[in-house]
């Protein structure tokens, strides 16, 4: 089976596996970084983002063999210890119900802050609607989206 | 007491395979196992350690209503403990907790186990006072428990748990320990978040797959597509031609039998499940179609049912009314889909057997496991991880028996992945229905006679009714159900309900809020269609309909009406209630509003605000209030969580999508194409409580089946426009 060398969370990991498996079955079954869910295996309920050079994007529909060359972070990398201001503020606003989908929307929330500090209500709407929460904790996530741009805001200054 | 059907759903107390389950309901009865000589093991859900730590037992399943949270807050409150101490374990099939409910069913989590584990924690906090009183040679009632600490008063000396932890456990267990009074809670009815939090948004919550045992197997099946249908014959070769895949075994139990794909990795088991070309015997429900089957239930309407409810002659009534009103409602088949899809590991040995799952029954996945291997179930460890939603899906071991059947097979830990595409299609489904409502007015335009047929599949789980059941006329209302049929809250003059069972080949099983969804929709629909026709106002003929406020007694279950009206009046308040429809924007704005009952102890009043776009192919749902009486509050964050929670829930299947079965399969494969509720559309929530009793009642479900007639009421009062078939689109108001 061919080898890969990836870059996952900072470090630089090889790992044997078939060209076409998706990232996803690589982080989870080869690299144990199982804070990366399966929800659908088709790219519409978001459960497996991770970034890819800073953007967010379905570790299930990236095949491993085009995964080289890039930078991918998992919710494991987001932050040394759990305290990117997403995760600070999905705890704080007691988000997470089962949880599941949860480390793929702060994946999805902490690249669009990284790019837009200031998102718009509409513009979270609109980025997090590809994902499901089947817990429908909506509304506490858009709260924790606010509540973590302001924390990074105040760290900036 | 009779083991009835109704306790079967709500309790579990009579599974699939005819067992009884024991529930103690005096915990603190039940002797600890041996513990360390330094411990203190009061009963099975409290350890307290020589460190001064305090472990405390979950004895449900977490699958996001907070339980692993709320449950050990009342132990932590009562035995005086220091949250920050306390650390939560979650209780599995072991003989620790022999005779202890685990089961996670019917919203039964805080009303079931409160007292119980406040005698339990009650019990050991005064075996600490008492040791502490012996050692310091005092009264015990001259000391008190407090922040893991029992503190002599009057000289202020103080012992830790941790120092107490040896003596305790010497103490003799006093038979009536007191509980704490509401007004000394520290943590009951305060606003608690959840413990779980930071361990999942880090990543590290372990969920069912992230189970991971050395020399493991990744499984995945091929499941019969077709309802009823079975295998014929499979050839390994395709799939074992895929890098990776290691075998290909049959499997007879579970959800249908079928064909599973072992290999060393998950992808590699997709890639070997997807290259089979099994052959199936379509079975005896080839040309089974949902919407056929819907219209076969609409012509079942004559068909006599069984009675549910009787007051007066009903059908006199309605014959001698002026004016009539009459309208049929249809519930389509919905599917769970928690986002974690079915996933079972299992490692069987010679003579046992463990288990790692995300399951609501872990009673049921001992026995049933147990009785494949041929076992004794106390041979059989069912470990229960975090669940990545449950919604009544995870009642269902089948699952469990197909992964425990693989991993024999296999003689290797197996791990075992539903694909979303087997999720969608393998379901115990939420079982359809169509309802018809009739009622009579008199010349003033009063309600004379109210007729509610309820015509749909029985939940399959819980066996077809005999031939004997079928005779005997009382077979569902003894049982209470159907639910919101049966338990009706209206005080109406001439009253008629009825259940028509018509099967179909569709597995069915408790879905969230079990049977109220349907039932809730057709009645609270009609009642505001009464309201407008009769210009009476949605708000006022519901508060007119519950005069005089009585206790409504069902002999099974009593309604306080008073309560519900209390909830109506709140939510109106807090909407600002008006049934006039206006224009703004461009849009035509209108509100609903709905209550209903769940279960006798949890009382709701739900008000809807959307707008419509003038030329009807935008529908915007902007804002959901509830008014709550659950009885005693015992997190607010989490009954504020469940109302999102359930709201989301029910706007799926009230604006989303659906299941259609063509040709005896499922169509739907995904999130793709079974839509459901996203944050694009997610309404303002709003959730104000009151507090009607003292006991807390269960809240997971009560606000799901109101969300649909609540939405559907306020399109009428935007538009004039009723919908009566879920789901209501854009498409259905333009066309009708």
């Amino acid at each position: 089976m061919p080898q890969y060398s990836l870059r996952i969370n900072g470090k630089l990991r090889t790992v044997t596996a078939q060209p076409d498996t998706p990232l996803l079955w690589v982080l989870r079954d080869e690299l144990h970084l199982t804070g990366t869910k399966y929800g659908c295996g088709v790219g519409v309920c978001g459960a497996c983002t991770v970034h890819e050079n800073g953007a967010a994007v379905r570790a299930c529909q990236i095949a491993v063999s085009a995964a080289t060359g890039k930078s991918y972070l998992t919710i494991e990398g987001l932050s040394p210890a759990a305290d990117h201001p997403c995760q600070k503020a999905w705890v704080e606003e007691d988000v997470s119900q089962c949880g599941f989908c949860q480390p793929g929307m702060i994946m999805e929330a902490a690249a669009l802050l990284g790019r837009q500090p200031q998102a718009s209500d509409a513009e979270i709407d609109r980025i997090m609607a590809q994902h499901v929460c089947r817990c429908g904790t909506y509304q506490r996530i858009r709260k924790a989206i606010h509540h973590a741009a302001l924390t990074s805001e105040k760290k900036t200054l | 007491m009779r083991i009835t059907r109704r306790v079967f759903l709500r309790d579990g107390s009579r599974s699939a395979i005819g067992l009884t389950l024991a529930f103690h309901l005096d915990f603190s009865a039940l002797a600890a196992e041996t513990a360390n000589a330094q411990e203190f093991a009061p009963n099975a859900f409290i350890r307290i350690g020589s460190d001064n730590v305090v472990r405390l037992w979950a004895i449900r399943s977490e699958m996001g209503q907070g339980v692993r949270t709320l449950l050990p807050m009342v132990l932590a409150d009562e035995l005086e403990a220091d949250w920050d101490k306390v650390t939560i374990e979650q209780a599995r099939m072991e003989t620790r907790f022999k005779g202890i409910r685990l089961r996670t069913s019917g919203s039964g989590s805080a009303a079931g186990t409160w007292g119980p584990l406040r005698k339990a924690a009650a019990t050991a906090r005064e075996m600490l006072v008492t040791a502490a009183a012996q050692q310091w040679q005092v009264e015990p009632a001259t000391c008190r428990a407090e922040n893991n600490t029992v503190v002599h008063l009057p000289s202020d000396r103080k012992l830790t748990y941790g120092q107490l932890a040896e003596a305790a456990a010497k103490v003799p267990v006093p038979a009536k320990p007191r509980l704490k009074d509401a007004k000394e809670f520290r943590l009951v009815g305060k606003p608690v978040k959840r413990r779980d939090g930071a361990a999942i948004v880090s990543g590290r919550a372990v969920y069912g797959l992230d189970v991971k045992l050395p020399g493991m197997l990744y499984a995945v099946m091929a499941r019969c597509p077709y309802l009823g249908g079975k295998l014929v014959s499979c050839d390994p070769a395709p799939a074992m031609k895929i890098a990776g895949v290691r075998r290909v075994v049959p499997v007879h139990t579970g959800f249908s039998g079928g064909v599973a794909v072992l290999a060393a990795n998950t992808w590699a088991a997709i890639k070997g499940r997807d290259a089979l070309r099994p052959v199936w015997d379509k079975g005896p429900n080839a040309s089974f179609d949902s919407d056929s089957f819907m219209r076969e239930l609409e012509q079942s309407l004559s068909q006599p049912g069984f009675p549910i409810r009787r007051r007066g002659g009903a059908p006199a009534a309605l014959a001698a009314s002026p004016r009539k009103l009459e309208a049929i409602y249809e519930y389509p088949y919905q599917v769970h889909a928690p986002l974690e899809t079915m996933n079972c590991t299992a490692d069987v040995r010679a003579g046992s057997c463990e288990i790692w799952t995300p399951t609501q029954a872990p009673e049921a996945a001992q026995q049933e496991a147990a009785k494949l291997l041929g076992l004794s179930p106390d041979a059989v460890q069912v470990n229960v991880t975090m669940l990545g939603g449950g919604f009544g899906r995870r009642l269902q071991v089948d699952y469990v028996l197909e992964a425990v059947e693989i991993a024999k097979a296999a003689g290797k830990p197996v791990q075992l992945l539903w694909t979303r595409d087997d999720d969608m299609k393998h379901g115990f489904f939420h079982a359809p229905k169509i309802e018809r409502l009739q009622a009579g007015l008199d010349a003033n335009g009063n309600l004379a006679a109210w007729l509610h047929k309820s015509c749909g599949p029985d939940l399959s789980v819980l066996g077809v009714p005999t031939e004997a059941d079928r005779k005997n006329p009382n077979f569902y209302s003894d049982d209470g159900m159907p639910w919101g049929l049966f338990d009706n809250p209206y005080n109406l003059p001439h009253h008629a309900g009825d259940f028509v069972p018509i099967q179909s080949p569709v597995p069915t099983g408790p879905w969230r809020a079990v049977m109220y969804p349907s039932t809730v929709f057709a009645r609270e629909s009609f009642i505001d269609e009464i309201a407008h026709a009769t210009g009476s106002g949605p708000l006022e003929l519901r508060l007119r309909l519950l005069e005089p406020g009585d206790v409504l007694d069902l002999k099974i279950a009593k309604i306080d009406r008073s309560r519900l009206i209390a909830v109506l009046r709140m939510a109106a308040a807090k909407s600002g209630w008006t049934s006039a429809r206006r224009e703004e924007g461009g849009r035509l704005w209108g509100r609903g509003i709905a209550c209903n009952v769940y279960s006798e102890d949890c009382y709701l009043a739900q008000a809807a605000e959307v707008s419509v776009s003038k030329d009807l192919n935008d529908i915007k749902v902007h804002r959901i209030i509830s008014a709550v009486d659950c009885g005693l509050v015992l997190n607010p964050l989490g009954i504020e969580g469940q109302a999102e929670s359930a709201i989301a829930w029910g706007m799926s299947a009230a604006m989303g999508g659906k299941i259609n079965f063509r040709s005896a399969q499922a169509q739907e494969h995904s999130f793709a194409d079974f839509k459901v509720l996203r944050m694009d559309q997610a309404p303002r929530v709003e959730t104000y409580l009151l507090q009607g009793s003292d006991m807390p009642g269960g809240f997971g479900e009560t606000a799901v089946p109101t969300v649909a007639p609540a939405i559907a009421n306020a399109i009428f009062a935007a538009t004039g426009k009723r919908v009566r078939r879920l789901p209501i689109t854009a498409a259905k108001l333009v066309a009708g």
